[in-house]
């Protein structure tokens, strides 16, 4: 068989190592990508993806250098022997943060910057910028400036920058890690679109949702090595388990099969869509038409004493004659968690920076703690609000993690030096960083930066914390622990803003959700019944979760939906425990 | 919503915007060149008042992003200028236990100011009325190879994200309070701080725009294909002249009467 023929890329046998002293970063990878099919690759943070990816483009050995055994072969031909430049016109490359891998300045310059540097002809050219504009839906921001574009649109243009040097393969390095749910779709379209051209697509990523389904196979890397390969449906049936436990995000459809296959059901095949899931329920007997699902209804009990903050009808201008925010009023009591969703420029951050001092409020009305805020200085603020940015690498100032929470001690006026290690201790342990105490802040994981963001804003007991985005780079596992952290917090009587638009989140932790969209305020109530809301979630371009959309097409079969299901874990009990009942 | 950015490039309807881009180059050397030779304040505050008014006038740029991208510059200028008045020798027209200033270091702190605010003010008018990727094509038909020419001006196409980077990081930390000493100590802490993590992420997104480049086929060929090209006018011209003949007017102004009315 004329492997080139059949397959765009071939790993075999291969193993990869930075140094020679050093430990092999991948081991033995035996697999193939066949032409015109949809792979996945999933694992959790450091597992090695993004190493494996350098291999496809030839980065890895020839820029990073390091020991290369086996052999990588793209469209039959071995990368060691093949030039970087050549492997660029095969194999397309739409980095993790693709803001960085732009070198121009405009949307369409951009678009023709690769093939420019290929020597096509420039009608050629041409031509195709104005396809992948039309292709890719960012037509109308052909002239704007890179830098002013939106997540979504910036990972489409990276896309479309991509396509225009007309690959075979192309490679996407978790290109909706920080995307909203509507932008994500549109990326999860745009990939579909790409698949039925022809063009082999390897999607990486650590979160897999129902678009799992259109995969041709999915790669499971774990420390290096490739635990699991297959199709979807088969892979996840035998080892969605050891997935599960990897720290990946699975879709819910997918957490209800294992649940079940945890409770001693059967499955021949695991449900990945809606639909699938609901006949698996349907056939396995747990759901009957005419039943019930009935869970407690989750009410929001609003603390009777006076807002912490109260705003009334902000309206906020960055000076540039544009409103971020176009009259939001906005109370936050004592003790609750209150999620701010919104897709990206919804004005989340805007509020979040209005709160903790550092945008001033000139119109309309806002209260912190009792006083208007433009009584308040931002470093006396910081003793009542904090805010742990999505980057917390901005917030470092010291060279150590120990150094990074005395900073934030000493900054609250705690001097002395007994008392500075007693509380210097019980931070480090209760965000579980002791053991990186003498750790460079930057030379941290991610989860752990995130940890030590947390850390030094919990100094001086602040009554308000803000976290911009959990799960901003962040694994399941991480993203878990890290709401853990912030429903203890939560326990102790502070209040906790999550900004965000992750809706399983939003559906898990908050007590109220305000919805935000092109600066205004949409809904503010409990989840639930903003999931009943298909319209302001539409306008706000959000999604329900799968599970909620799941129990909508329950409803429309006739089941009773009742309650208040935070998750797939509630879900599963209450089924189940109606069939024992039964 | 983030922030404007103030230090960039916008599509203006203006004078210099139409510009040929290697032409206002040359100019900006030829300023640079001129504020080098300029020996009195006079003809430094008067360069630097003509760049104004070409920003303001032909470039359309508007006062507030003047002021909002030199502030620093013009600050650091201006304690240039102090720094002068102190240590140049001359006769002491004020002085203050050790700290004296000399009327030799009132004349030469302001050709200073002038010097460094006059020069980064005209690279400014190159950067708001500029495209890059029109820059890099000018520069290439004057016979530079374009991985060169590209390599220098990518950094124009960063000066933007490093902006967000600064206020990012000034913002978050506002918030962290001051943990000790004195203002000038904290200061000059959080100075350390922006560079280190500026120049941090900065290196690490060279490193992936390095990789970026080379994945993108940057410097597959000698040659490259250009989509869009500039155009030369004889028009043009008008920039660089008028300059010439305005630094050597200045020039003869300061050697045949300035210097001596300022005693130099």
């Amino acid at each position: 068989m004329n492997e080139s023929a059949v397959f765009s890329a071939v790993f075999k046998d291969v193993s990869y190592s930075y140094h020679e002293e050093d430990g092999t970063v991948l081991k033995n990878l035996d697999f193939s990508l066949t032409k015109g099919s949809f792979n996945i690759l999933v694992g959790p943070g450091g597992s090695g993806k993004s190493t494996l990816c350098n291999l496809f483009n030839g980065r890895t050995p020839h820029l990073m250098g390091g020991k290369l055994e086996g052999e990588v072969l793209i469209e039959g031909k071995s990368t060691a022997d093949s030039e970087m430049k050549d492997l660029a016109c095969r194999v397309g490359y739409v980095f993790q943060d693709p803001e960085s891998m732009f070198a121009t300045l405009s949307v369409e310059d951009e678009i023709a910057f690769g093939p420019e540097n290929l020597l096509f002809e420039k009608q050629e050219i041409l031509d195709s910028v104005e396809d992948l504009l039309d292709m890719t839906g960012i037509e109308e921001y052909r002239h704007n400036l890179v830098w002013n574009l939106s997540g979504g649109q910036i990972q489409k243009l990276g896309l479309a920058s991509v396509l225009a040097m007309k690959p075979e393969i192309i490679i996407l390095d978790e290109p909706t890690a920080n995307l909203d749910p509507t932008a994500t779709r549109q990326v999860h379209e745009l990939i579909l679109k790409l698949k039925s051209e022809g063009i082999t697509i390897l999607l990486v990523t650590r979160e897999l949702d129902d678009f799992v389904s259109q995969a041709d196979q999915i790669l499971v890397l774990h420390k290096g090595e490739l635990i699991g390969k297959g199709n979807p449906y088969d892979l996840l049936l035998e080892k969605g388990e050891e997935i599960d436990t990897l720290g990946v995000w699975l879709p819910e459809t997918v957490e209800i099969g294992l649940g079940l296959m945890a409770a001693g059901y059967s499955l021949e095949r695991m449900p990945i869509t809606i639909k699938e899931t609901m006949e698996t329920l349907f056939s396995l007997g747990l759901i009957k038409e005419g039943e019930s699902i009935k869970a407690p209804h989750k009410v929001y009990e609003q603390s009777s004493g006076a807002p912490l903050i109260s705003g009334k009808d902000i309206r906020f201008s960055y000076g540039n004659g544009l409103y971020a925010l176009k009259g939001i009023s906005l109370d936050i009591h004592p003790g609750e968690m209150l999620a701010i969703v919104g897709r990206n420029g919804a004005g989340k951050s805007t509020t979040a920076k209005l709160l903790i001092g550092l945008n001033k409020c000139k119109e309309g009305s806002l209260d912190l703690f009792g006083k208007p805020s433009g009584k308040w200085k931002v470093p006396d603020l910081a003793n009542h609000i904090s805010l742990v940015f999505q980057n917390p690498e901005h917030q470092f100032l010291t060279d150590t993690v120990s150094d990074e929470i005395d900073y934030s001690l000493q900054s609250h006026g705690i001097f002395d030096k007994n008392k500075l290690a007693e509380e210097r201790e019980k931070l480090l342990q209760m965000l579980e960083l002791t053991e990186v105490k003498d750790d460079h802040p930057f030379s941290l994981s991610a989860g752990n930066k995130r940890r030590l963001g947390v850390a030094t804003m919990l100094v001086g007991d602040p009554k308000v914390l803000i976290v911009d985005e959990p799960t901003y780079g962040q694994d399941r596992e991480m993203t878990r622990t890290l709401m853990q952290i912030m429903c203890a917090i939560q326990e102790r009587g502070v209040s906790i803003v999550m900004i965000s638009h992750d809706m399983r989140l939003v559906e898990e932790y908050a007590d109220r959700v305000a919805v935000f969209s092109e600066g205004l305020k949409h809904f503010d109530g409990v989840p639930t019944d903003l999931f009943k809301e298909p319209e302001i979630l539409k306008t706000a371009y959000l999604q329900q979760t799968l599970l909620n959309q799941m129990l909508g097409c329950l409803k429309e079969k006739g089941i009773n939906v009742e309650g208040h299901i935070p998750g797939t874990e509630s879900f599963l009990k209450i089924i189940l425990k109606n069939r024992e009942a039964a | 919503m983030s922030q404007s950015n103030f230090l960039s490039f916008k599509e203006r309807n203006s004078t210099l915007n139409g510009t040929y881009p290697f032409i206002k180059l040359i100019w900006v050397f030829l300023v640079a060149i001129g504020l080098f030779i300029f020996q009195t304040p006079i003809s430094g505050g008067i360069m630097f008042l003509l760049v104004l008014t070409l920003a303001l006038g032909a470039g359309k740029i508007s006062p507030v992003e003047v002021f909002r991208s030199g502030i620093i510059v013009f600050g650091l200028g201006f304690l240039l200028m102090l720094f002068h008045f102190f240590i140049n020798p001359g006769e002491v027209v004020w002085s203050l236990g050790f700290l004296t200033i000399t009327d030799y270091g009132l004349v030469i702190g302001p050709v200073f100011f002038f010097r460094l605010s006059t020069i980064v003010l005209s690279s400014f008018v190159l950067i708001w009325t500029t495209d890059t990727r029109d820059l890099m094509t000018s520069m290439v038909k004057a016979g530079m190879p374009y991985r060169y020419a590209y390599t220098i001006f990518l950094a124009l196409r960063f000066l933007p994200l490093i902006q967000k980077e600064v206020e990012a990081v000034q913002s978050a930390h506002s918030i962290r309070g001051r943990a000790a000493g004195s203002s000038f100590a904290h200061r000059f802490k959080l100075w350390q701080r922006y560079v280190f993590t500026i120049l941090i992420n900065g290196l690490r997104k060279a490193e992936v725009t390095a990789d970026a480049l080379e994945c993108r086929g940057f410097g597959y060929s000698e040659k490259r294909t250009y989509v869009k090209d500039v155009h030369f006018k004889t028009a043009d011209l008008i920039l660089p002249v008028i300059t010439v003949l305005i630094l050597a007017g200045l020039i003869y102004m300061e050697q045949t009467s300035w210097k001596a009315l300022l005693g130099l």
